[in-house]
């Protein structure tokens, strides 16, 4: 386990390398800078090229990314030119925001979605199955924008039962230790910060949700389907083997194997979704922060912060590698 | 076999739902209950985040929001308008060349660590700035300095001007004396600018040793920035708080203020970039009032109950022709027709803000130096197709820029006013190619000079038209493509006057000849609108979007 542990770790350096010259290929072809996001609309042409120049941007493509390169071996990301702080500490200061959204995202989709999923099998042809197979369809069509506009509308606006926008209410005192609210929460005992950021929390956290809990609930749905169908489930029933124990051990543990590598792959993606929903509902974590750095042309935060993703990506599918063979005793024996 | 299906799932769905459903309830009654108690936090919606609680540092709005609560420059605007009148100095005088500015402090000042504000901590201020080395020279991190005063003590890049500021003496307790090396039209302007808030004796001792670290474009600001407890000001607000886990910076009433003490006891500047995310946390109570809103929003807000106090107008938007980019822009006559063809008043009546108007030159009329005598250019599509046909260009076709996902001041619905633009080209018979850029682009596109008619503008620092037309007119550039050496010559001599009411004359003289150049069409000025919840008793609106929040209170 621990070479295969080591091995997959390993593999994030090429995935990283490659990225990288992307990443940097990708941002040399975008056009306009920030000089003009960072300096007023007049400024003449003189101070926008001075701040190139101060900012590396008129040297070669190599020269950059070897400088970026050098930096990064150092275990240094760069400062933001936005904001000039280091990235790695914009980074830590934005990513409780979006684990705890990621979190409650994923919290959704699994709760509902497993549910559902399984029971839609288990009725198939009934009403419960038409309503999650068209609901799981219209879950994954919604573009995840409008959904949260739908739900900022009708539940924060017109019933008032969440708040729209932030992390926090103001009138409300936290004791910061983590970063992460609802855990701090927690720790210190503050009810009311777990409560008001779990409300805060809400309204995003479903907007999130709904194209995970959509595949979810379908995979769930067929694989629960397919793993009925199986020789080893008739033994077990004729067997005599208790209902709960065949629907259990020999149905869903089955059935959920696919559907965890599912849940792994859409957490990691929930990190790249977070942009949008979090820009909605002025969430101040890491995406609504690359989509303001992706305006403002911030070169070192878009590569830091992806950078940064794409790591915990690797690393969200080893955790959910290391789950499956937990799952499967093949996997482990292999 | 038949099996009853379970009710346990569908019951524990609802039962978790009804709790969800209660617990909002009690949460929204909390909400409801609070919201004009005395102590409750005002709370304000800015389009972005701060970038620094030193606004020296800073050439952003959303700093400058903050440091005007916070930290006071010697000289100020009039509340609610562009008249330059006493901050921290009650009142000052120049020389008759202009270079010696003498300030004449207001007695009995305290800065919020207790200092006392006297002639030397306006001095020490004004030292630090001109002494700042390595990269605070950057053109980002010092932009309003190199704007007003040009280079410092020691510059460390040979392209930078030598500074104007040649000193600062402390005559007594409550006379500083600033000298500069020329008379330059920014002054006094320059002085009431945000970026030049003084900070306290002891906050200047504490970041004595502060400098930006890193290299090649790699740079750091250092920790004072965002270290809210290490800032004092003289502002009716104190700051107390930087959230930058929430984007949000928390100010208390300062008790020991010279002036009016501020209405809240506390306020908060919140970051909501997205202009429907705003509006939206207004409605939902979550916010007490936000800046930037959108025009089509304003009468959905009014009906709502909302108050949008109007702005007076500190904007111009115009539309420019590139004259090197197209030959036909380089032609006069082209110009005058394409200003004939375009129909301002559509624009000022269908898409901007009530209380906007035709800009009838480069400025608006809020400005000293604005003249009545510039000739004025009629919506008349005939003439503007008999013009072209004149020239030789009835089949003019010419590219047309505009910027896409963005919002001005000046331009809140960039393309519904380009849209309006070139159908009023087409009916004069001219083809538009149509360009649209996201907006860093657009201003790296347009200042090279690679779009020939394209929409753009500004929204005034302070009371000096130079700040407008110098800006765009005092010599060739790539933007405009425009080479008048007479009008570049005639715009250094009259920004070198130190005699006010000949500098105004002269500017008037010169917005006239502009026009007759006719380097672009000017659209309109609009005033950005404001928006405060019902319970708000809302400060003056400022036309420099410069609102003292001090001013405001609950109803």
């Amino acid at each position: 386990m621990l070479r295969f542990i080591v091995r997959r770790l390993l593999q994030l350096i090429p995935t990283l390398l490659g990225l990288s010259i992307l990443l940097f290929v990708w941002l040399q072809r975008l056009p306009g800078g920030p000089e003009n996001a960072l300096l007023p609309d007049n400024a003449p042409p003189e101070q926008r090229e001075a701040l190139r120049e101060s900012l590396g941007l008129d040297e070669p493509f190599t020269v950059q990314y070897f400088s970026f390169l050098g930096r990064i071996l150092q275990g240094d990301l760069g400062a933001s030119i936005h904001t000039g702080r280091p990235v790695l500490e914009e980074f830590l200061t934005r990513f409780p925001a979006t684990f705890e959204l990621a979190v409650t995202a994923i919290v959704i989709a699994v709760a509902a979605g497993l549910p559902l999923g399984y029971l839609a099998a288990r009725r198939r042809g009934g009403a419960l199955d038409f309503a999650a197979v068209g609901g799981s369809l219209l879950g994954i069509c919604t573009p995840v924008f409008f959904l949260a506009f739908l739900l900022k509308v009708g539940l924060a606006e017109q019933l008032g039962l969440f708040p729209s926008a932030f992390r926090l209410s103001p009138a409300v005192n936290r004791t910061d230790i983590t970063g992460f609210f609802v855990l701090d929460g927690l720790m210190t005992r503050e009810w009311d910060v777990v409560w008001d950021a779990l409300l805060h929390l809400a309204l995003p956290g479903l907007a999130l949700a709904s194209i995970p809990l959509a595949v979810i609930t379908r995979m769930t749905r067929a694989s629960v389907l397919e793993v009925m169908g199986e020789d080893y489930v008739r033994t077990a029933n004729a067997k005599g083997l208790h209902r709960t124990t065949v629907r259990t051990r020999h149905v869903l543990r089955n059935a959920l194997l696919p559907v965890v590598t599912a849940v792994g792959l859409l957490s990691g993606q929930l990190f790249a979704g977070a942009v949008l929903t979090e820009s909605v509902f002025a969430f101040p974590g890491i995406g609504s922060f690359i989509y303001e750095a992706t305006h403002g042309r911030d070169y070192p935060v878009l590569t830091g912060f992806i950078l940064l993703i794409a790591a915990m990506y690797v690393v969200i599918n080893l955790l959910v590698d290391i789950s499956y063979s937990l799952l499967d005793p093949r996997v482990r024996a292999q | 076999m038949f099996t009853k299906p379970s009710r346990k799932p569908l019951g524990l769905l609802a039962a978790a739902a009804s709790l969800v459903l209660v617990a909002s309830a009690c949460a929204e009654s909390d909400r409801d209950a609070s919201g004009t108690d005395e102590g409750e936090p005002f709370i304000f919606a800015g389009a972005g985040e701060i970038t620094s609680l030193d606004p020296f540092l800073a050439n952003d709005g959303e700093t400058f929001r903050y440091a005007r609560q916070v930290i006071e420059p010697l000289l100020d605007h009039e509340s609610g308008g562009t008249e330059i009148v006493g901050g921290l100095a009650e009142d000052w005088e120049q020389s008759e060349d202009g270079t010696e500015w003498t300030f004449h402090l207001r007695e009995d000042v305290v800065f919020h660590d207790g200092d006392e504000l006297d002639a030397e901590a306006v001095c020490a201020n004004y030292d630090r700035w001109y002494n700042l080395t390595g990269e605070f020279q950057n053109a980002n991190n010092s932009y309003y300095w190199q704007a007003i005063f040009g280079g410092f003590a020691e510059n460390e890049n040979d392209s930078m001007p030598e500074s104007r500021y040649a000193g600062c003496e402390a005559v007594d307790e409550t006379t500083a004396v600033i000298e500069v090396t020329e008379y330059s039209s920014v002054l006094p302007g320059g002085f009431s600018l945000a970026s030049f808030g003084i900070l306290s004796p002891s906050t200047l001792e504490a970041i004595e040793d502060e400098e930006i670290t890193g290299g090649d474009g790699d740079f750091t600001l250092p920790d004072y920035t965002s270290d809210a407890s290490v800032i004092a000001g003289t502002g009716p607000f104190s700051v107390e708080e930087w959230d930058q886990d929430q984007n949000s910076v928390t100010m208390e009433r300062f008790d020991d203020y010279h002036g009016e003490p501020a209405g809240f006891q506390t306020m908060i500047l919140r970051a909501i970039p997205d202009e429907n995310a705003r509006l939206q946390a207004l409605e939902a109570g979550d916010i007490h009032g936000y800046d930037l809103v959108a025009p089509a929003d304003v009468g959905q807000l009014e009906e709502s109950g909302f108050q949008v106090p109007t702005r007076d107008v500190f904007n111009v938007l115009y539309l420019a022709y590139q004259q090197e980019s197209h030959e036909a822009l380089a032609d006069i006559e082209v110009r005058e027709a394409l200003s004939h063809a375009v129909n301002r008043q559509r624009i000022v009546d269908t898409i901007l803000p009530e209380g906007s108007e035709v800009a009838t030159q480069f400025h608006p009329d809020t400005l000293d130096g604005w003249s009545e005598d510039v000739r004025t250019i009629d919506h008349d599509p005939d003439k503007a197709r008999e013009m072209l046909a004149d020239a030789g260009h009835e089949d003019l076709e010419v590219e047309f820029c505009y910027p896409a996902e963005v919002t001005r001041p000046y331009m809140p619905a960039p393309r519904d006013i380009f849209d309006v633009i070139v159908d009023d080209l087409q009916e004069a018979g001219v083809s538009v190619q149509e360009t649209s850029y996201e907006w860093t682009e657009y201003t790296s596109q347009t200042e090279n000079g690679n779009c020939s008619l394209y929409l753009l503008g500004w929204t005034g620092d302070y009371n000096d038209a130079y700040n407008f037309i110098g800006t765009w007119f005092s010599s060739h550039n790539d933007a405009w493509g425009m080479d008048n050496q007479d009008l570049f010559d005639d715009m250094s001599e009259v920004s070198s006057n130190p005699d006010e009411a000949e500098r105004v004359a002269g500017y008037q003289d010169l917005n006239e000849q502009v026009m007759e150049e006719l380097p672009g069409l000017p659209l309109s000025s609009s005033p950005p609108s404001i928006a405060f919840a019902p319970e708000v008793d809302p400060p003056n609106v400022s036309p420099l979007t410069q609102e003292i929040f001090a001013e405001a209170s609950w109803k």
